[in-house]
């Protein structure tokens, strides 16, 4: 009697137990982070949130309904989730050199898309001319890039078109270029289809999981947006580590 | 002699920066929906060989019956035939003409002056903006200046040839634009105004009420008449419509309506601010301060008979006050829209001219009349510059000051996709498109080599069609009307309106397939671009 008063407890006990362990599991799990990729070799316990600070947000107002069956990303509600790097990443486009398509920008010099102002303020910009064109980054040596922060104009709600963001060894991109982003949903870019959301810019910039990709340059194309043809890019930040 | 000709040959270099400026690229900014709208009016009268005046909507038929010249040089026997610089044309050739109707006020403004207003004419960036529209305004303001030149040349001359040419230019403006009625209470103020200081000036010498020496009721008659006439044959579309003539005058019921403003209202001073310093941060800064600032001193010279340089204080008393009445009108309207500002702002162009010489005739010293005059020059150079940005670069941008419910790129190239589809499709031009929007200009004219395309301002039961043209709002209807399986891709229309474009999915993989030209595509493109710069 009393052996099977201690099963019946024994039993209760561990269910009990287990039902503790799903729902932290279960809990942990609905405020994980947005993980670095797959290919990143860290273990997972050294994951930390990347240092992203933001700027302040310039207009209000981005339109939060998304019509049905279009590749537009629904804007987020509520301020996007930390993403998680391996530890030590940072970004390594600071004050680096940028090259571009376009080599009598508008307004503003290639510099200002990696002097860290990301600020949607006078001055804080570079504007491209009409049609396809890129910036590109060199990151100096080769690095592992766990993801890529792109803000292009945010003083005012628009959707960019055919954002692809390449890496590559090649400062030409003509061989071992991997896409990690590409929204071009017609190929008129040239540059493949792309299945990616297009998505209106906000003062949060657009963040694109890299998975730890191991390149030295990083390009990133648009042609023109729904306000006008010219591309423009305020901040590019490329958080990652050199490849040992 | 001398200098007659380096006059002559100032104010003709003036023409060909003005013609420089305006000409070159006419179809660099996409059609704005009342461009659009005009060329479906012109298409009307070119169709149907008349013009039926609508007191309610649209204008007066000068500007279409301008437009034929050029439709038919440019071999167009439909509209799909044609292109904007079809249409763009005409306003570019009147705001370029602006400056040879300078000529005949040499001696109204004074030579210096008429050579600095037509510069300024030249380079004024609203003038130049909007010489590349295809609305009335320019073509306004071509017979506003076309009737103050002939009224002073018939007060100079007493010809009645220049009394029947102001005539002329006021049955234009009248069967241009409603909006006329405005000028004419500025002429008539202005008129009244001069008059009355003349009367004051002259009393008690013997010059006291100079017009009636020349028996001046036969010059009214004369202006009269053939302002009459002119609105008369324009108005009925030379004869095949007399019913416009009654509706010519109906129309300013329903204007007067409208001046309330609407959507349109904006204060008082929204010309001025938008004349004196614009800036959309971040973006660049627009200003036409030095025509407002160099008028404002040519208003004071003017107003004081201090206006020199071989004009006639009269007549630069009577464009100061006309100016002035002018600006305070359109100010004093609550409805507003840009290119309504350029009856007055021409006015600033030719009183700046007078503000000019006054500064040079001021300045004592030689060096001070050079540094005016280059800084006059840098000041007219930085104008030309803002001319470009504001006609090109910028040309639809909405950090463009001029620029008003403009629709951006993405309309031309939702028009672009449109053809390049039905080049896919089985029937080709004939492939059916359905637009659903309430608000679909300038869509008629991008897809005006389609033969069958339907407009519906809601979702109608059965909505499929091999392409449809959505307006973003009323997608969520849309979407239990389709049966078919459609691909959707996003356009801007303007800041505050989006498309959506649904192309039935047979369609797009086989656009897909093909490419835009119909043929296969190449391929992913890599390496393709330019070699990248050096850093900066």
């Amino acid at each position: 009697m009393a052996n099977r008063r201690l099963c019946v407890i024994g039993v209760v006990t561990m269910l009990f137990g287990l039902g503790l362990l799903l729902n932290v599991g279960l809990a942990q799990q609905s405020e994980e982070p947005v993980k670095a990729g797959a290919a990143s070799p860290a273990p997972a316990g050294d994951l930390v949130p990347i240092d992203l600070k933001l700027p302040k947000p310039a207009f209000k107002g981005t339109p939060k309904h998304v019509p049905p069956g279009s590749r537009l990303e629904k804007p987020r509600s509520a301020p996007r989730e930390p993403f998680l790097a391996p530890q030590g990443t940072v970004n390594v486009a600071k004050d680096k050199p940028v090259t571009s398509s376009d080599n009598d920008p508008i307004i503003g010099s290639m510099k200002l898309v990696t002097d860290g102002d990301k600020e949607a303020s006078e001055g804080g910009y570079v504007e491209l001319g009409p049609r396809l064109q890129y910036v590109q980054i060199d990151l100096g040596k080769p690095h592992k890039v766990c993801a890529v922060v792109v803000w292009h104009y945010h003083a005012s709600a628009r959707v960019y078109h055919d954002v692809v963001v390449q890496v590559s060894d090649d400062a030409d991109f003509i061989t071992n270029v991997r896409t990690v982003f590409n929204n071009d949903h017609d190929n008129s870019s040239g540059l493949g289809l792309g299945e990616d959301m297009e998505y209106w810019e906000t003062y949060e910039g657009k963040l694109i999981d890299a998975k730890g990709v191991p390149a030295r340059y990083v390009r990133l194309y648009s042609n023109g947006s729904t306000s006008d043809d010219q591309n423009h890019y305020t901040e590019v930040e490329v958080y990652g580590q050199p490849v040992e | 002699m001398k200098h007659g000709w380096a006059w002559a040959l100032g104010l003709l270099a003036a023409m060909a920066a003005a013609l420089a400026l305006r000409l070159p690229q006419l179809d660099r900014r996409p059609m704005h929906g009342d461009e659009a709208v005009h060329t479906i009016k012109f298409d009307e009268l070119r169709r149907t060989g008349s013009y039926h005046y609508d007191p309610y909507e649209y204008h007066g038929p000068t500007l279409y019956y301008l437009t034929l010249p050029s439709a038919w040089l440019h071999g167009g026997s439909a509209l799909s035939d044609t292109a904007e610089g079809t249409f763009r044309i005409v306003p570019v050739l009147l705001g370029a003409g602006l400056l040879p109707l300078l000529w005949l006020l040499r001696d109204a403004l004074g030579r210096a002056a008429t050579l600095v207003a037509g510069v300024l004419t030249a380079v004024s960036p609203a003038l130049v903006f909007y010489s590349r529209y295809y609305i009335q305004e320019t073509v306004l303001l071509f017979f506003t200046l076309l009737t103050l030149a002939g009224g002073w040349r018939y007060v100079r001359s007493r010809q009645p040839g220049w009394a029947v040419l102001t005539g002329v230019g006021l049955g234009a403006m009248q069967a241009t634009k409603e909006t006329c009625i405005i000028v004419y209470a500025a002429f008539a103020g202005a008129s009244l105004v001069t008059y009355l200081w003349e009367r004051r000036a002259a009393r008690g010498t013997a010059d006291m009420a100079p017009s009636r020496r020349y028996g001046w009721w036969k010059g009214w008659v004369a202006v009269v008449s053939a302002a009459v006439l002119t609105s008369a044959i324009l108005f009925s579309a030379f004869g095949t419509h007399p019913r416009g003539i009654v509706d010519a005058w109906l129309a300013y019921g329903t204007y007067l309506d409208r001046a309330g403003g609407g959507i349109h209202t904006h204060p008082w001073y929204y010309y001025l601010k938008l004349l004196l310093f614009t800036q959309y941060v971040p973006g660049p800064w627009w200003s036409e301060a030095l025509i407002v600032g160099l008028a404002a001193v040519g208003t004071a010279a003017a107003l004081a008979g201090r206006g020199g340089g071989g004009g006639d204080i009269r007549w630069l008393r009577f464009l100061a006050v006309y100016t002035l009445l002018l600006t305070g009108l359109y100010s004093a309207i609550p409805y507003k829209t840009p290119w309504c500002m350029l009856g007055f702002l021409h006015g600033m162009v030719l009183l700046a001219g007078v503000g000019a010489v006054a500064l040079w005739r001021a300045g004592r010293r030689r060096f001070g009349r050079w540094a005016l005059t280059l800084a006059l020059a840098a000041g007219g150079a930085h104008l030309a510059r803002q001319a470009y940005a504001a006609g090109y670069t910028y040309c639809a941008d909405p950090r463009n000051p001029y620029v008003y419910a403009q629709p951006g790129f993405d309309v031309v190239r939702l028009g672009r996709r449109v053809e390049e589809l039905a080049r896919q499709h089985p029937d080709g031009r004939r492939m059916f498109v359905r637009v659903i929007a309430s608000d679909c200009w300038p869509l008629p004219w991008y897809f005006r080599r389609l033969e069958r395309v339907g407009y519906w301002e809601s979702v109608p039961a059965d909505a499929d069609a091999p392409v449809i043209v959505c307006a973003a709002e009323l997608a969520d209807k849309l979407q239990p009307a389709l049966r078919d399986s459609y691909i959707s891709s996003f356009y801007g229309l303007r800041p505050d309106a989006a498309l959506l474009l649904y192309v039935e999915r047979g369609l797009w993989e086989k656009y897909l397939q093909h490419g835009p030209s119909g043929t296969a595509p190449t391929g992913k493109r890599e390496g393709g671009m330019p070699k990248p710069k050096a850093p900066a």
